[in-house]
């Protein structure tokens, strides 16, 4: 199962996205307590953006797949510590969509 | 509203898991919910004025040391000598070369006009890569180190950090859409201007480059965006090609970052850059003093869109300059420059 953490927005207006197979991952059970405690009804209909601040877009290919759209001031709880789980474990896609390069996270 | 968190499939998942997972699967179950919601604060009113100060530059800087509380350890006040803390120095004498700008520039005693105190947080987060006005602050992240350098680095960016303030004390142009490539884009235009105050730059000598040296050896780019070539600022392959427009038949059509305020920014940035090239000199002296006029004026909506902004530069122009004045011409010809010919004086 895919989970995707997307952001865009920031003073340099970069996408940068990750990627992580938690089904690839060694402690999978791990990842589906954290996915499940994630509040998906109460995430915002709209991010919140604030003046540089990053926005996130949390994708969970799951059935249903599920999205969540956060301000970075948003990304608190849960929320944050998937996201940063997905950054660490996960790869970084280039910013065009062109492939994966294993590994590397360059912030 | 109901509770329900947990999709079928993941709650399936978690029941085959047995016991090991008992308190997930539990906590699952009652919908865990850790966190608030924040409202957005965009609609709340200003703070409510404070009386007027004399002198009017009242530095504050503050060390969050690597975490994300605001404002961290206050490491200078104004008037203290520098510390040995580079990015403490270049935050406060940036915040001094802004509020020089808006003072010697256009009479405008801080951002809210009335000696607001200036205060910068550096040191935000762990391989922060990222500066941002906070609504009360400017906030610095030290990059990560591969792709960004520290975020003070950038005497244009410390700039537009802070003109979002002023933005907010003034036209408040709505962060999403038009209106908010606009908010941007008035960033960029100050911040550049700050950087050209500083040095004592005409238009020629500028750069007009926003974010110049924020980028680490590593990347092919040079800057995060350029005013006077929108799309030429970096080329990478990590982070992928400059995605401005610089004009409006490319204006770009995304949900990522509020609908493209760091991208369409480009297009009145571009117009601003003709604007000053076509009257030379000092771009804050006639061209900034146009734009700093029409946000100003208080007759700007939140919402505007690129066409009512360019309006408004024109009436500010015409009212500050004349119909028939070389500054009316080069703010109608920049306009057009982009796409956006206006109906006339």
């Amino acid at each position: 199962m895919i989970v995707t953490v997307a952001r865009t927005g920031g003073v340099a207006g970069l996408t940068r996205s990750w990627r992580v197979d938690v089904d690839a991952e060694p402690d999978t059970e791990s990842w589906l307590v954290l996915l499940a405690s994630l509040p998906w009804s109460e995430a915002p209909h709209e991010p919140a953006a604030r003046p540089d601040r990053f926005l996130w877009v949390v994708t969970v290919e799951a059935r249903p797949v599920r999205e969540a759209a956060l301000g970075e001031q948003q990304v608190t709880g849960p929320w944050r510590e998937l996201v940063d789980r997905v950054r660490s474990a996960g790869t970084a896609e280039r910013a065009s969509g062109r492939g994966d390069r294993p590994g590397r996270d360059a912030g | 509203m109901t509770r329900h968190v947990v999709p079928p499939y993941l709650l399936a998942r978690l029941a085959e898991s047995g016991d090991r997972f008992d308190r997930a699967a539990r906590a699952a179950r009652a919908g865990l919910a850790g966190w608030e919601q924040l409202a957005a604060h965009r609609d709340d009113a200003p703070p409510a004025a404070r009386p007027p100060r004399t002198g009017g530059l009242d530095r504050t800087v503050s060390d969050a040391e690597g975490r994300e509380e605001l404002p961290g350890r206050t490491v200078r006040t104004e008037g203290d000598p520098p510390t040995d803390d580079v990015a403490a120095t270049e935050a406060y004498d940036g915040l001094g070369a802004t509020h020089a700008l808006f003072a010697e520039a256009y009479g405008r005693s801080s951002i809210d006009g009335e000696g607001l105190p200036l205060e910068a947080t550096v040191h935000y987060g762990d391989d922060y890569d990222n500066a941002f006005w906070d609504g009360e602050r400017m906030v610095f992240g030290d990059g990560d180190g591969e792709v960004f350098r520290r975020f003070t680095a950038s005497l244009s960016v410390i700039g537009h950090e802070l003109a979002h303030g002023v933005t907010q004390y003034t036209t408040n142009l709505a962060y999403r859409g038009q209106s908010g490539a606009l908010n941007e884009s008035v960033s960029d235009v100050f911040g550049a201007l700050v950087e050209q105050h500083a040095a004592g730059q005409t238009v020629d000598q500028a750069s007009w480059l926003i974010g110049e040296g924020l980028f680490t050896d590593a990347v092919q780019g040079r800057a995060l965006r350029s005013m006077s070539a929108p799309g030429t600022a970096y080329d990478d392959d990590v982070l992928g090609t400059d995605p401005q427009p610089g004009h409006l038949d490319d204006l770009v059509v995304t949900e990522e970052d509020a609908g493209g305020v760091h991208i369409n920014s480009g297009i009145p940035n571009r117009a601003f850059h003709l604007v000053a090239v076509a009257l030379g000199g000092h771009a804050w002296e006639r061209a900034g003093q146009v734009w700093y006029d029409a946000i100003t004026a208080g007759t700007l909506p939140a919402t505007a869109d690129f066409a009512r902004f360019a309006a408004a530069t024109l009436e500010a122009a015409v009212a500050r300059y004349g119909a028939d004045s070389d500054e009316a011409r080069a703010v109608e010809a920049g306009w057009a420059g982009v796409g956006l010919p206006l109906a006339g004086a």
